[in-house]
């Protein structure tokens, strides 16, 4: 079973906060879990790459680099974007400072 | 005129263009059933309150000249499908109450046609799941016994169809996500081949399975709401067009795994079982030849995909990080923004995955893991590839069982097993279909057909034979 510690840890890497009540349920679940997709490494055979090549398109499709109309999909969005923003301020986008003293 | 939400698609489409019906009727009548029966079922999120203002639109461009089949029918779409201005959140708490600034492509490609959109469905968070009991907003009831799951990911597509509060509508599937619940909901639900239908406005769940798909009420239906909806698309880098895959001639033979021996009976699936031998022998009396095929890689195959859906899903939403768009909490330094945002904003199921794809993915563990799933993937592929040489279709159950109850599979991994049938045709992007099957112990079944890439016409004509 992955400890107490291991569970932490991937919970920090993954940028994920977590309940102290639920950390010995994670360190059980993905035990089990990671016992069971682990018959993998049995299978022969070399690592394939990135998934995406062994799919349908065996080469990227590519467009035109212009810009986007007014009234295309994709075009004209910039204020949509703008009001999804958490926090603004006099017309500005807020986020944390972060480039700070050492603490 | 107070069943016209019962009309399959192409039968209200008929009507529609007879002038017998108008869209506002139709819209009205789904109304009418959402009214009745979605508080219990859960199966909508949201029903927008402009579908009646929809249906007048459509109906003005048909009295303007214009036909489609389409023009006019109300449907129901999954939560993780963008439409311009309206709330989109792929049933989780991090996008509660975010709105689409753009619309999929596979909306516009509807909105063109003249579709009328009723709401959106509830679905499991972000995609991650099974039986949509992991959605933020509560589980959906299935239609046919309300102490059942209706399947997932797409189970509040496939109920609002089973339960007549849509005429059809469009899922999403990476690991079985409108095969499953269409099976349990009693619906046909179909997967394309991958890339046949562009992804651009779709949430991103695991990019090298997802693919979105019809969910309906008949065959003739599914057809119509792919060949709307597919194309090559420069908003998605995957997408193909229907030239892409050689045309096929027809065999006239169906495959079934060895691994389902049907005369030694060594396939134990119960009841669904007995549906599976049943119509593989009624094939057999409609012309088909039967054919016993070796897939070798369907041993490893679920445990591949389930590595390669931690590993993408880990990196997919790592995009929701608390800072440009969605729940956004603070915490005393950026790490913690990050950290309480995600904690908070992500369910239980979409945290252990996260957590298990940082897990395979990390510097140690990435070849034992990762790499592994992918040599098993391309091996699983290549032996569809050859199995494909000699059959048209291969024919399988959906879902090892019917709809268990809500709550039953509290342990994710048990959850997971029941995925083995599914799963494969993401891992090697060949298309799928369930088709409804009778039911087993009063519940709902499907079966499921499999076809070569690019040939989803083998899906509909062997379906056709189904249904």
């Amino acid at each position: 079973m992955i400890s107490r510690e291991e569970v932490l840890q991937l919970a920090e890497l993954a940028r994920l906060k977590i309940a102290d009540t639920e950390v010995a349920g994670l360190q059980k679940d993905i035990s089990n879990i990671l016992e069971y997709v682990g018959q993998i490494s049995a299978v022969q055979g070399k690592n394939q790459g990135s998934t995406l090549d062994q799919g349908s398109s065996r080469s990227n499709l590519m467009r035109e680099d212009l810009p986007r109309a007014e009234g295309d999909t994709m075009g004209g969005k910039e204020e949509s974007l703008r009001a999804a923003f958490p926090k603004k301020e006099n017309g500005y986008n807020v986020v944390r400072k972060i480039i700070q003293k050492d603490e | 005129m107070s069943d016209l939400n019962t009309l399959s698609i192409t039968e209200a489409s008929k009507k529609l263009a007879a002038g017998e019906i108008t869209a506002v009727d139709l819209a009205r009548a789904c109304l009418e059933e959402i009214k009745k029966r979605n508080t219990d079922l859960n199966a909508y999120l949201e029903v927008f309150d402009d579908v009646e203002k929809q249906a007048e639109a459509a109906d003005a461009r048909r009295a303007a000249g214009e036909s489609h089949p389409l023009l006019g029918i109300p449907l129901a779409i999954k939560d993780n499908i963008l439409i311009e201005g309206r709330k989109v959140s792929a049933a989780s708490k991090i996008l509660e109450n975010y709105v689409a600034s753009y619309d999929a492509t596979v909306i516009k490609k509807l909105k063109d046609a003249g579709a009328v959109f009723i709401g959106r469905t509830n679905m499991d968070e972000f995609a991650l799941g099974g039986s949509t009991e992991n959605s933020a907003f509560g589980v959906t009831k299935n239609p046919h016994d309300k102490s059942r799951v209706a399947g997932g990911t797409s189970g509040g597509s496939a109920a609002a169809v089973a339960a007549h509060m849509a005429l059809g509508a469009l899922g999403s599937d990476t690991g079985g996500s409108v095969r499953n619940p269409a099976s349990f909901c009693g619906v046909v639900g179909m997967k394309p081949t991958y890339g046949a239908v562009s992804r651009s406005g779709l949430i991103a769940a695991v990019s090298s399975f997802d693919q979105i798909g019809p969910i309906t009420k008949t065959i003739e239906d599914a057809e119509l709401l792919f060949n709307t909806i597919r194309g090559r698309d420069t908003l998605d880098s995957t997408s193909i067009d229907e030239s892409f895959y050689p045309k096929r001639t027809e065999k006239k033979v169906v495959g079934f795994p060895a691994e389902m021996n049907i005369d030694r009976g060594s396939f134990d699936v119960g009841g669904v079982g007995q549906k599976f031998k049943e119509t593989l022998f009624s094939l057999k009396e409609k012309g088909y030849q039967l054919k016993s095929i070796d897939l070798p890689s369907l041993k490893p195959a679920l445990a591949a995909y389930y590595v390669i859906n931690f590993a993408e899903v880990s990196t997919n939403l790592s995009r929701f990080d608390g800072i440009r768009y969605g729940l956004s909490l603070k915490g005393k330094n950026l790490f913690d923004d990050y950290a309480k945002s995600r904690g908070e904003g992500f369910g239980p199921e979409t945290r252990r995955r996260i957590m298990l794809g940082t897990y395979v993915l990390s510097a140690g563990y990435y070849d034992a893991y990762y790499g592994k799933a992918t040599a098993a993937r391309a091996q699983l592929r290549k032996e569809f590839e050859e199995a494909f040489k000699s059959v048209d279709v291969i024919l399988t159950p959906t879902m090892p069982t019917p709809a268990w109850l809500i709550g039953e599979k509290s342990d994710p991994l048990s959850a997971y097993l029941a995925d083995a049938f599914t799963v494969p045709a993401n891992l090697t992007g060949n298309p799928a279909i369930s088709v409804p099957a009778g039911t087993v112990d009063g519940l709902p079944t499907g079966l499921q057909l499999t076809a070569a890439h690019g040939d989803e016409a083998a899906l509909f004509s062997a379906g056709l034979l189904l249904q």
